[in-house]
């Protein structure tokens, strides 16, 4: 049953410990562990909390079956401390349970399939563990003679009053009473059947969590590429720190059986004081220079600095990352500017904050912060360190344009007001401007920044409504303390041929209203009719394009994904192929696993699943998110096109400039309200 | 269920306090721990009318003290509402038989009673953690639990580790939760399949479609936490037990007095 896994799993993790004390968690391993027991305490509370989900509390096994197949058992252990405190915290000893319960059932199978042993492995281990916990169950239930006595004559009288009142219908009459006599001679005995039942149950849950993982492993296996080789917590971060003055030769990098490099040779040196600019586009390898700035090593050329890189270490290396979310590890703004300093260390942390535009900000939890501000506390944080060398990587890709440039005002003043050398890795070449020096990486792409001819607002104004938003408002968390508006008395209509361009900043209530405008979610008050009935009532009618495309591809080939989002069947090549050549894309990558696939290429897929059912109104979340200005023009090209078929079109984006070809009408939500509706009817 | 019914349902919300500051907010985040933890376990040596209506009360003080309004209480399905309604009429119906285990009680009402008091224990337990969570910045439980864990270090456990990878779990919470709120919106929008898909393939679908997600996340998270060059502190401030805590752990202990010699 476990073919294909050799008897050394190929991804999983074996650890090094050089530079921290033996024994400590790995930033890898922890990071894995949170998440695990993020996703078994929310199955765990779920299923004690809503009424329904007990089905799913099982599932929880899986996280903790990949867990344990990657990884040692002190990691699976914090995991399960970790998930334990939460399903307690929130579900009592109930929700403490259900997660431990997942917690062995994943654990037995994960690590039953790390040493590459079968099913009889997982059996004989599931029946002596089964045995233990028999055991102690019965053992806290002696214990507990007043919980037990009422327990079992809860159980009892629930099951006599039943036998009671169908005792007169003919047949169930019969059969309820056996069943009545059966259960009050398990209750007279309880310890033997209470602990067969416990044993079987953990037989039945081991191997259900086994039969789930074996599937899922391998399918994880085939879809992404998990290796822990080139990231960062591979870098050996044991040497003194002394980054600086760093030289590159010719540096370049190829992954293990590529036939090209993914960084072409490439020379540079930084240093103290110096600003220098990295631009490229997508696929120039920006992100792997990072990670041989921050130690990994190159597989060509050379690199020479007087000490060792210093990982968030004083007067070392520190790295401002693309993902703004992922790389704030503290919950409030403050624990993140501290976070991972030794216990000792001192820090003004409201002059940091200052000094990125955060002051006053301290108290305030990480959760609720927006994109910008996120990655000038990523900044700050990297700022706490003194370091000697920052690398900032691609920082201003998932921001929006007001945002943007309050990060890079921070990053331009940092040489000046710091002893520090300064990588800012960039595909937006405005953001080089203000750089010493500009390091350009792969071929020279000329971008035309205005490719499409603007589609002709007139050409679509005389069509009949389709969508009407009348009068539309939203609450989150409606008639509790959390309660807090989202859309306030919004109304517009498009008429079919529309291309309309729904622009706000962050919280203005762009994504709810596209999420009403989907269906996906019905307003607090007021209504949103597609041809003249709720959208609610029409899931699939409007078709929703995430601005995480990734999400709505749930196959593990783009030509499966495609035929999952068109409702074809996947056999179907000549319709896969007719949707993947509506959006510009060849039929070899019907073939490619969705993992591979560059950002933009991941919308067109998207888009190609949603155009193939012709949907009656389109709505593209941040289309342009993400991609580089080559990637946006092909896209803005290839939407134009699709607009002038006749498409109706919504597309939700801060980017106007570049948008405004595309979509003729401009509507702006602030704060939930409509601010203006603009119709450039005059062009 | 009705559309209308839908909308005005109210949502549960977990994890997320009430605003503050109150008498309960301020109490240290270790002592609500141990109190959750303290009284739990009362509740299970000594599940009795005394222990469950002092806990009631324990729950409702802190509710008036904390500023938790009835409306944080989630809308209760009727699906829950109808099995407590038929739990209630098969133990009044049962009410003549004998109770095997329990032959003291009264004879007549003493199935429902201890069908009541097991309903009431889980009511009570649920409504000692919602008060706690309703009340506690997520962010000051992880550096309690270390504080409190410290005597467990004597045993060489990595417990400041663990209080880490909490910190971390609560952070990577409402990310998780994000993703796969748009994960299943994505489900929803799409068409059904024309091919024939077994229970176990879709399961097997969702579950790597979910666990992916989850493993890119942490696979950034780790590198974030390798630009930080590991674990170390995990909190800014320094919350520490006062004059406050020592009274709620005085209150607490007298319940436990009431109970066990009462």
């Amino acid at each position: 049953m476990c073919a294909g896994f050799g008897s050394v799993p190929r991804w999983s993790v074996r650890v090094r410990s050089a530079g921290l004390p033996s024994g400590g968690m790995q930033p890898a391993e922890l990071a894995q562990a949170a998440m695990t027991a993020a996703l078994m305490g929310a199955i765990g509370v779920a299923s004690i909390v809503i009424p329904g989900a007990v089905v799913f509390a099982w599932l929880g096994a899986v996280p903790m079956g990949v867990l344990s197949f990657r990884h040692r058992l002190g990691v699976g252990l914090a995991a399960a401390v970790a998930a334990g405190l939460i399903g307690f915290l929130v579900a009592g000893f109930g929700g403490l349970i259900s997660v431990l319960t997942c917690v062995y059932m994943g654990a037995i199978a994960g690590q039953v399939k790390r040493r590459g042993r079968g099913v009889a492995t997982m059996l004989s281990v599931a029946a002596g563990w089964g045995i233990l916990v028999a055991i102690f169950c019965v053992g806290v239930f002696t214990a507990t003679t007043y919980l037990r006595r009422t327990v079992i004559a809860a159980i009892s009288s629930n099951v006599g009053g039943f036998a009671v009142l169908v005792r007169e219908i003919p047949i169930v009459g019969a059969a309820v009473g056996a069943f009545h006599r059966a259960v009050e001679n398990w209750l007279i005995h309880w310890p033997l059947f209470f602990g067969i039942g416990v044993w079987l149950i953990v037989m039945f849950g081991t191997s259900f969590g086994w039969s789930v993982l074996t599937p899922v492993l391998r399918r994880i296996e085939e879809v992404t590429d998990l290796t822990i080789e080139g990231s960062l917590s591979a870098i050996d971060n044991s040497a003194p720190a002394g980054p600086l003055p760093v030289v590159l030769t010719d540096v370049s990098y190829r992954y293990p059986g590529a036939d090209h490099d993914t960084l072409e040779p490439v020379s540079l040196r930084v240093d103290v004081g110096d600003h220098v600019a990295v631009t490229g586009a997508n696929g120039s390898g920006k992100t792997t220079l990072m990670r041989i700035l921050a130690g990994s090593r190159p597989t060509g050329g050379s690199v020479q600095r007087p000490g060792g890189v210093g990982l968030g270490q004083l007067a070392g290396t520190a790295l401002v990352l693309q993902h703004a979310e992922s790389q704030i590890l503290g919950l409030r703004v403050a624990d993140d500017v501290v976070w991972g300093l030794p216990h000792d260390r001192q820090i003004d942390v409201e002059a940091l904050l200052d000094e990125v535009g955060l002051a006053g900000m301290a108290d305030r939890d990480t959760a609720g912060l927006s994109g910008g501000e996120l990655q000038r506390l990523a900044v700050a944080s990297a700022l706490a360190r003194q370091p000697a060398l920052l690398v900032a990587d691609e920082v201003t890709t998932m921001v929006d344009q007001g945002g943007r440039q309050a990060v890079i005002k921070v990053l331009d003043g940092l040489t000046r007001h710091h002893r520090l050398g300064l990588v800012h890795i960039t595909h937006y070449p405005e953001e080089a401007a203000s750089a010493d020096r500009v390091v350009r990486l792969g071929p020279n792409r000329d971008v035309d920044p205005a490719p499409a001819a603007p589609v002709a607002a007139s050409q679509t104004l005389s069509g009949p409504t389709i969508l009407e938003v009348n009068d539309v408002s939203f609450d989150y968390a409606q008639g509790t303390p959390w309660s807090r508006p989202a859309l306030r008395n919004v109304s517009f209509t498009v008429t079919a041929g529309e291309g309309v361009l729904l622009c706000g900043g962050n919280g203005s209530g762009k994504s709810t209203l596209a999420w009403i405008m989907a269906g996906l979610q019905q307003p607090t008050t007021g209504e949103c009719l597609l041809d003249g009935r709720p959208t609610s009532e029409q899931l699939g009618a409007v078709a929703l394009c995430f601005q995480a495309a990734r999400l709505q591809l749930l196959r593990g080939r783009a030509g499966a994904a495609v035929a999952a989002l068109a409702g074809f069947s996947s056999t179907d090549t000549g319709a896969i192929e007719r949707a993947l050549a509506s959006v510009r894309l060849g039929t070899e990558i019907a073939d490619v696993l969705i993992d591979r696939l560059s950002g933009g290429q991941l919308r067109r897929v998207a888009l190609a699943g949603l155009l193939a059912r012709a949907p009656r109104l389109l709505i593209l979340d941040e289309p342009l998110a993400g991609l580089d200005s080559a990637a946006q023009a092909d896209l803005i090209d290839l939407l134009v096109r699709i607009r002038r078929q006749g498409q109706t079109m919504i597309v939700i984006s801060h980017d106007v400039s570049n948008l405004s070809p595309l979509c003729p009408r401009t509507i702006e939500l602030e704060r939930g309200s409509l601010v203006s509706a603009v119709r450039k009817d005059q062009e | 269920m009705s559309r209308r019914g839908r909308r005005n349902r109210r949502p549960l919300m977990l994890m997320r306090p009430v605003p503050g500051p109150s008498p309960v907010h301020n109490l240290w985040a270790g002592t609500k721990l141990l109190v959750v933890l303290a009284v739990s376990i009362l509740l299970t040596i000594s599940p009795s009318w005394c222990a469950i209506g002092l806990t009631a009360s324990l729950i409702l003080l802190a509710a008036l003290l904390g500023g938790i309004s009835y409306t944080c209480i989630p809308s209760v399905p009727r699906s829950i509402g109808l099995i407590v309604v038929v739990g209630s009429v098969f133990t009044i119906v049962n009410g003549g038989a004998p109770n095997l285990a329990l032959g003291s009680v009264t004879v007549g009402l003493g199935g429902f009673l201890d069908f009541l008091r097991v309903t009431a224990l889980g009511l009570v337990l649920l409504g000692l953690g919602a008060v706690t969570t309703w009340t506690t910045q997520i962010a000051d439980i992880a550096p309690a639990v270390a504080q409190l864990g410290r005597p467990l270090r004597l045993l060489r456990l990595p417990v400041d580790d663990w209080a880490v990878t909490i910190a971390l779990s609560f952070r990577m919470f409402p990310m998780l939760a994000e993703e796969f709120r748009l994960l299943a919106a994505a489900r929803r929008l799409q068409p059904p399949s024309p091919e024939k898909r077994s229970r176990r393939v879709e399961l097997a679908d969702l579950c790597t479609a979910a666990m992916v997600i989850a493993l890119r996340r942490a696979n950034e998270m780790g590198d974030a936490i390798a630009a930080r060059g590991g674990a170390g502190r995990i909190s800014a401030g320094s919350a520490r037990p006062g004059w406050a805590d020592a009274l709620a752990l005085v209150v607490v202990a007298a319940m436990f007095g009431l109970v066990l010699t009462g």
